[in-house]
């Protein structure tokens, strides 16, 4: 009978070679003169300046970095398969909302135990890296949304940056000429939306264990308004932040909500004059309470103590005071020990509305913790719902509430 | 599963003659399918098993790491079938499928019967059509998503010029959204169905249309009496596939609208990956996934009862 | 006669034009300098190859794994698959309705269920970051598919056709291999094709299954550049569009095999 041997020799071979080439396991646990390091910094110029500060720190402790980077969207999967086939990294970057999530798998290492510590950081940081009370991770830098505008338009229409709802509302109905909006906002089917909405509905005192209240259906009617008026485009609910940028940037909106990060691009076009103003409050003088955003450095439990020890190393270097300014300078964010805020302004002013910000700032899973993603869908299913006309504010949050 | 009791089910296939020779040949035959059961038995009864189990468990972001997960019943099922969300994702994901197919189904048609007549640069041209498959899918939802952006897009700005219609909202309006994903899916899905039917035209043999323009039946008639009929096992593993790999498209709809506005596009696909990549309740989703696999199944068996009855014919 | 002929090719070149716009629109933007997305020109008037200078410097040695890869999958795939679909359309084998019940199965398995069984598995094997683990799962998608495809085709050669072979002492083996599969080429063809664009346009298996440089299709290679704040699409549109050409002239090629394929068949 040699025609049978003929059917599995079609796939035999393919297997045996297939465990030849076969390499990139995790045979390399007894060498801790490497870290593999995994993070999302896929572009450009995060991926450089990380590179730079983690070769910098690497070679302060003595170890060589090994680094893989994934793009943003597909970290957590990879982070969960790596967890259960016990292919961790030695220092992984956790976004910070997902911090609490991967946090309760047990995967991660409380910092303490390595001797590191949050003293000194913004409170809402250390929020965002702690889980049932124990500290999970370190973000040397964060960053948060606030209102830009271009000067110009705004000096031509005799406009003043907008400080409350109100003055947002005129502002923006008095920016909007032709096919150019007075404002831009990202209000998409995903997190991006729940992110722009927060520092909206949390300035009027809402809250996201229960958003069907008044305070949150009156930040909502805010939005539904700057759409009624015209001053917005209903491409809102379809644009990511990136592409309010584009359209802030050509012009087609004369004010955006956006962060820090669109600086560099904004930048490279030298005709256009912009500033940067906290997001306007509800009322006069009234608090702006934005979201914190930002990525959390944390060790896994790679089962080698002596490789954590140097993880922490690692994670501690990239969060001393020297390395948080450079991060914040080089990525336009801001330094989350509070006690750097000064001296990070004056030497970057433009991030002063940011800085600012940032010490009132919350975090997203501050609240909710691991719970948080079910009450973000919440948030922009209600807003989406209100801003196609589906529902009034405070029906759509009520039926998103519900779920 | 089903591949077990396939296996369970040889001896008895044997024993229907039983002379040597016929039983080695019986062998024989079943050997084809050997490499291809072991695969399908790999790659696709492991995961589908683990699928399965998931849904009746309690499998969250720990399960991962500690392999823990609590048996809860059917609890994911209730919960997730009794959404208000699940109704509408159940809805859309009919219309989207019954439409894209549709669609993609008498365009592919079409074009296929065109490329058959021959002509110059024909085939240059047939190829040219497979290119919307070449570029990957998240650069094609970019592209279209800036096609038919409300404001910019090159659709609005095209019907603004011939005075068409006023910049309808495509991907924002809750009436208009899922049709503008259904076109995109249609024009992706044209391709795969232009060649594939293309190529059960080719093996139609010429002296056929010959034999009936004797008889006077040429275009319609001729289509209905010999092309129709002769495509017909093709037709069906066309509209199968179709229905099979339209029900689970996910890609296009996150990269276009990301199940929104306000879930009017969200379809059980992207309601199961929502569930358990977003808001990382793994059980949930795949219970999601599982009753759209058995929405699927539903279309093989009928797939199955057809071809069966003509090999019967 | 002649000019009938000519009227179809202007015809179709509407169609295409109309059916292509956004591929035509893609190769538009990744020659915009700038590289935003609003009020792009009709035409790339002022061209900039700024954005094929960035992709060519990166992704030359991506596309020859996804070469590679590619057609290897498309080699498994048919070797597989050729012999279960001659099977289940020729043979009468008992509980062949179970294996096609199970394939029809096996193509509503959303991919990512199937990324995440094997990464596991693959993890143990050693399977990661290497081409043959790729070409494995890659095939997935070709496998199911070829059987069914390649099966519906076979389905239409005369039994009579074979039997005439076996009785002039043909084994079931070589009858297949030399009457069967030159009679399904076109079939073949058709499958190959698909499964070379399935595996070409894979990004969850990429993603998924690989970790470093070594190893990286060209698809991962742009999902690279695409990260949470993309501002510069006209790089991201100049590696989908190199990213595009050896494909096409895969197909051109393949192309002209199923044409002479064709005409074969009608000289026989």
């Amino acid at each position: 009978m040699h025609r049978p041997v003929l059917a599995t020799l079609m796939i035999v071979p393919l297997v045996l070679a297939a465990a030849a080439c076969g390499g990139g396991g995790s045979d390399d646990s007894g060498d801790s003169g490497t870290l593999r390091v995994l993070d999302y910094y896929n572009n450009e110029p995060d991926k450089t300046v990380y590179q730079q500060a983690l070769e910098k720190c690497g070679q302060q402790n003595g170890v060589t970095i090994e680094r893989e980077t994934v793009p943003g969207a597909n970290l957590i999967a990879k982070v969960l398969q790596q967890s259960s086939s016990r292919t961790l990294p030695d220092v992984l970057m956790i976004d910070n909302p997902d911090l609490q999530q991967i946090a309760a798998t047990g995967a991660l290492a409380p910092v303490t135990d390595f001797g590191l510590s949050a003293d000194g950081y913004a409170k809402g940081v250390v929020d965002a890296s702690t889980y049932q009370g124990k500290l999970f991770g370190l973000q040397p830098v964060t960053n948060t949304i606030g209102l830009f505008y271009n000067k110009d338009l705004l000096a031509e229409a005799g406009v003043q940056p907008p400080t409350t709802w109100a003055e947002l509302r005129t502002a923006a109905k008095t920016l909007t000429k032709g096919d150019r909006y007075g404002v831009a906002f990202s209000a998409p089917a995903n997190y991006e939306g729940t992110w722009q909405f927060l520092p909206f509905m949390w300035s009027n005192g809402g809250d996201e264990k229960n958003i069907a209240t008044p305070q949150v259906a009156q930040a909502l009617q805010l939005w539904v308004d700057l759409l009624g008026d015209k001053s917005a485009s209903r491409s809102v609910l379809n644009w990511t932040q990136a592409d309010v940028n584009d359209q802030f940037k050509a012009g087609k909106a004369a004010m955006m909500v956006n962060g820090p990060w669109q600086f560099p691009v904004l930048n490279e076009d030298t005709k256009l004059h912009y500033d940067v103003v906290p997001i306007p409050a509800p009322q006069a003088g009234g608090t702006v309470v934005a979201p914190l955003g930002g990525e959390t450095w944390t060790i896994p439990q790679t089962g080698s103590k002596d490789r954590q020890a140097k993880a922490a190393k690692v994670v501690g270097c990239l969060n001393a005071d020297d390395s948080q300014l450079s991060l914040g300078k080089l990525r336009q964010t801001v330094p989350t020990k509070t006690a750097l805020g000064e001296q990070f302004v004056a030497a970057n002013p433009s991030m002063k509305a940011f800085t600012t910000a940032v010490q009132t700032a919350r975090a997203r899973t501050g609240e909710l913790g691991a719970d948080w993603p079910k009450a973000a869908t919440k948030i922009y299913t209600g807003v989406q719902t209100a801003l196609t006309g589906g529902a009034a504010p405070q029906q759509a949050l009520q039926q998103a509430q519900n779920g | 599963m089903a591949e077990q009791v396939l296996l369970r089910e040889r001896p008895a296939g044997v024993q229907e003659k039983p002379v040597p020779a016929r039983s080695r040949e019986r062998l024989l035959q079943v050997l084809f399918l050997v490499p291809a059961v072991l695969y399908l038995l790999l790659f696709f009864g492991y995961p589908v098993a683990k699928n399965v189990l998931m849904s009746f468990q309690s499998y969250t972001t720990a399960t991962f790491y500690t392999g823990e997960a609590p048996w809860v019943g059917l609890d994911n099922y209730t919960r997730a079938l009794g959404s208000a969300v699940f109704d509408k994702a159940l809805v859309n994901t009919v219309l989207f499928t019954v439409g894209s197919i549709a669609g993609q189904f008498v365009i592919g048609l079409a074009l296929a019967v065109f490329f058959h007549r021959r002509f110059p640069l024909g085939g240059v041209l047939r190829s040219l059509l497979l290119l919307p498959w070449l570029i990957p899918l998240i650069v094609s939802g970019a592209v279209w998503r800036w096609i038919l952006d409300q404001d910019n897009g090159a659709l609005n700005r095209f019907l603004g010029a011939t005075g068409v219609a006023d910049r309808p909202g495509w991907l924002t309006s809750t009436s208009l959204a899922l049709i503008a994903v259904i076109i995109v899916n249609i024009w992706i899905g044209i391709p795969f169905n232009t060649t594939i039917l293309y190529g059960g035209l080719q093996d139609i043999p010429d002296e056929l249309y010959e034999a009936a323009a004797v008889d006077g039946a040429t275009g319609r008639r001729a289509f209905r009496y010999i092309t129709w009929p002769l495509l017909r096992p093709v037709v069906g593993v066309v509209l199968v596939l179709g229905v099979v790999y339209t029900v689970k498209v996910l890609d296009i709809i996150l990269g276009l609208t990301n199940g929104g506005p306000a879930n009017a596009t969200q379809t059980l696909a992207t309601q199961s990956y929502h569930l358990s990549f977003q808001e990382f309740d793994f059980g949930q989703g795949a219970a999601v996934g599982n009753v759209l696999i058995l929405i699927s199944l539903a279309f093989a068996v009928l797939y199955l009862r057809a071809t069966r009855r003509a090999v019967d014919e | 006669m002649r000019r009938r002929a000519w009227g179809s090719t202007v015809a179709g070149v509407l169609i295409l034009g109309v059916l292509l716009f956004p591929v035509y629109w893609m190769v538009n933007v990744s020659l915009q300098p700038g590289g935003s997305a609003v009020d792009v020109p009709w035409l790339p008037l002022d061209v900039s190859f700024d954005g094929y200078a960035t992709a060519l410097d990166q992704q030359g040695r991506n596309l020859v794994t996804s070469l590679i890869v590619s057609l290897g999958s498309v080699v498994f795939s048919l070797l597989v698959a050729a012999p279960a679909a001659y099977a289940l359309a020729h043979f009468r084998i008992r509980g062949a309705n179970w294996v096609l019940f199970g394939i029809l199965i096996s193509q509503m398995v959303p991919g990512i269920v199937v990324a995440n069984a094997l990464y596991s598995a693959y993890n143990d094997l050693g399977l990661l970051n290497s081409i043959p683990g790729l070409i494995l799962a890659d095939s997935t998608a070709g496998i199911p598919f070829a059987i069914l495809i390649v099966r519906a085709f076979m389905g239409g050669i005369p039994m009579s056709v074979v039997e005439a072979a076996r009785t002039d002492g043909a084994g079931p083996i070589r009858a297949f291999v030399s009457i069967v599969l030159p009679m399904s080429r076109n079939a073949l063809i058709t499958a190959g094709l698909f499964t070379f664009l399935f595996t070409w346009g894979d990004f969850l298996f990429a993603l998924t299954l690989t970790t470093t440089e070594e190893v990286r299709p060209v698809t991962l290679g742009l999902y690279q550049y695409i990260g949470t704040y993309v501002n510069d699409w006209s790089a991201v549109m100049a590696t989908a569009v190199l990213a595009s050409i050896p494909a096409v002239i895969l197909l051109l090629v393949a192309q002209r095999y199923v044409a002479a394929g064709t005409t074969g068949g009608a000289v026989k």
